[in-house]
């Protein structure tokens, strides 16, 4: 990669559509994927036939004993386009961390040449019965015998540790954290779709809340759900012709660690020094700068990833994020801050992965907050680690 | 009570030297030959150099290290580990290559005094049917 990313401004988003998020939906992933899709179909302007492409990550990000279904626990796009019943010309799926950031860089290359004409991309995840992941496994082999036999076993663990790390070597405290989950539980309660829809928490809430690996709390972790999310895509010249102001896909980038870890394991120095170089890709490539982002959406579905991209994007200095959370500096209500989980995030939506941050920037820069509408014009949507996953530049204008 | 077991390492072809020490309270891994790195986990290609004939040889090392993290499982989701908790998990970095990392149990229980930098030295813990988890214990002397 060098210079400006060729199709800068080429691609828009021109429609979505956001399910409500539920603890467990009353009707199956697929049905709710289908109807889904339909109707982003509809909010761009466009019939189900004129859509000829389907692009979306499948990953079931349990670590429990769960089945991946097509139509049931996952929603593959070809199954989507089957369903819809379209016989596509571009159908493909991301298998990388940074499952949204990654879809919409398929879906703008897919768009970009010229591949397919108007894109699907969606996300359906699912919360199945039972834990989430609780895994009742008495044996470990394959990549699970170097961690699974001493305990080190899900997510929660990989971030306690890559968490703990940040703690110790910048002091931050969890008063600072309880600052960050209440600010996406106070954004998250003012969606309708949310599954946190007017429920905010309090500070006193949150360091109430026992420990579950130290330092992460129950509130630290978003909680699994039944939703589905579908944005469709097109060329910024054919978005000229469709019903809403589009948003513009300016560049994206992608983290892609070098050193062999164990699984599960995320160092602090791996996510800072590979997250450093993915946001450098990420500017050259969208031809903007820190200073320009009017509305970043940091990943969250963790809470100490708001810390770690805040500081990955440049936004504050190394290790300076959990004091500007303090002094009220993620406040989306205050005029002058970084209003980073303006969106709700994943904390305050449910776990829809990066699909908050992705859909604040288009309601944001279309135009269509509703009461909620902001004066922004170029978005950052991250999603993951920024040393795994990625993040889109978005802008209101198409350069 | 938890009915289920803790899970037991199952080795394969690769890892079996690994185990097969552990068993006999060793720690053990694989030096690439071309570049004279270690590796863990043990891999086909070396991480280091990136041989795809790295020929490795097995080898016992002394691990001591320092802690460069670690948390409290006070909830496990491995219903195995639901009589263990609260229990630690340290991340050290060994002495004997830079960045060479393990995650391990700490033996000395949820209220030792931990810091980065934290002294430890290698301690196994015995399964059922032989089998033998590294792990590690605060130095006598830190
Ligand atoms: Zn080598």
């Amino acid at each position: 990669m060098s210079g400006r990313f060729s199709a800068h401004g080429q691609v828009a988003i021109v429609g979505y559509a956001q399910s409500p998020v539920v603890r467990h939906a009353d009707k199956t992933l697929g049905v709710l994927a289908t109807e889904t899709a339909r109707q982003a179909i509809a909010d761009a302007g466009l019939e189900v036939g004129q859509v000829d492409g389907f692009v979306s990550a499948t990953l079931f990000p349990t670590a429990g004993a769960h089945a991946a279904e097509d139509g049931v626990s996952i929603v593959t796009p070809n199954w989507l386009a089957a369903n819809l019943g379209v016989d596509p010309s571009y159908a493909a799926g991301f298998q990388g961390m940074g499952q949204i950031t990654g879809s919409v860089s398929m879906a703008v290359n897919a768009l970009a040449s010229g591949a397919a004409d108007y894109i699907v991309l969606h996300r359906a995840l699912h919360n199945p019965p039972g834990r989430y992941h609780e895994n009742p496994m008495t044996q470990a082999g394959g990549s699970q015998q170097w961690t699974v036999p001493q305990g080190y076993f899900g997510p929660l663990v990989m971030i306690a540790l890559l968490y703990n790390e940040y703690v110790q070597r910048y002091g931050a405290t969890r008063e600072a954290m309880a600052q960050v989950v209440v600010e996406a539980r106070k954004n998250g309660a003012r969606l309708p779709w949310s599954y946190w829809h007017d429920r905010p928490l309090t500070a006193e809430e949150y360091l109430a809340a026992p420990l579950i690996n130290d330092p992460i709390c129950r509130f630290d972790c978003d909680i699994p759900v039944d939703g589905v999310a579908a944005f469709i895509l097109t060329s910024a010249e054919r978005a000229r012709d469709l019903p809403h102001r589009p948003v513009y896909v300016a560049g994206y980038a992608s983290g892609a660690p070098s050193r062999a870890r164990l699984p599960l394991h995320w160092p602090l120095d791996d996510v800072q020094e590979v997250g450093a170089a993915m946001a450098q890709r990420l500017w050259a490539s969208s031809g903007i700068s820190p200073a320009e982002v009017d509305l970043p959406q940091v990943y969250d579905g963790f809470s100490p990833f708001v810390y770690l991209w805040m500081e990955a994007l440049g936004l504050c200095g190394e290790g300076e994020a959990h004091r500007l959370v303090l002094d009220g500096g993620i406040d989306a209500d205050r005029p002058g801050t970084l209003p980073v989980l303006s969106g709700g995030g994943a904390l305050g939506n449910g776990r829809m992965h990066g699909i908050p941050q992705m859909l604040e920037c288009y309601l944001q820069l279309s135009g269509r907050a509703g009461d909620r509408q902001r004066s922004a014009s170029v978005g950052v949507a991250c999603h993951s680690s920024p040393h795994f996953g990625g993040a889109v530049v978005y802008t209101s204008e198409p350069s | 009570m938890s009915e289920l077991r803790r899970p037991v390492p199952v080795p394969d072809e690769a890892s079996a030297p690994y185990w097969e020490a552990a068993a006999r309270h060793r720690l053990a891994l694989p030096r690439c030959s071309r570049c004279a790195r270690l590796c863990l986990p043990p891999s086909s290609i070396c991480p280091s150099c990136h041989s795809t004939e790295p020929d490795f040889s097995w080898e016992e090392l002394e691990g001591r290290g320092q802690v460069r993290s670690w948390t409290v499982i006070r909830q496990s989701f491995l219903p195995g580990f639901a009589d263990e908790v609260p229990f630690v998990l340290v991340d050290v970095e060994l002495d004997v290559q830079e960045e060479l990392r393990m995650i391990a149990r700490l033996l000395d229980g949820p209220d030792a005094p931990l810091g980065v930098g934290s002294r430890v030295q290698l301690g196994f813990e015995d399964l059922p049917g032989g089998a033998a988890v590294p792990a590690f214990e605060l130095e006598a002397d830190s």
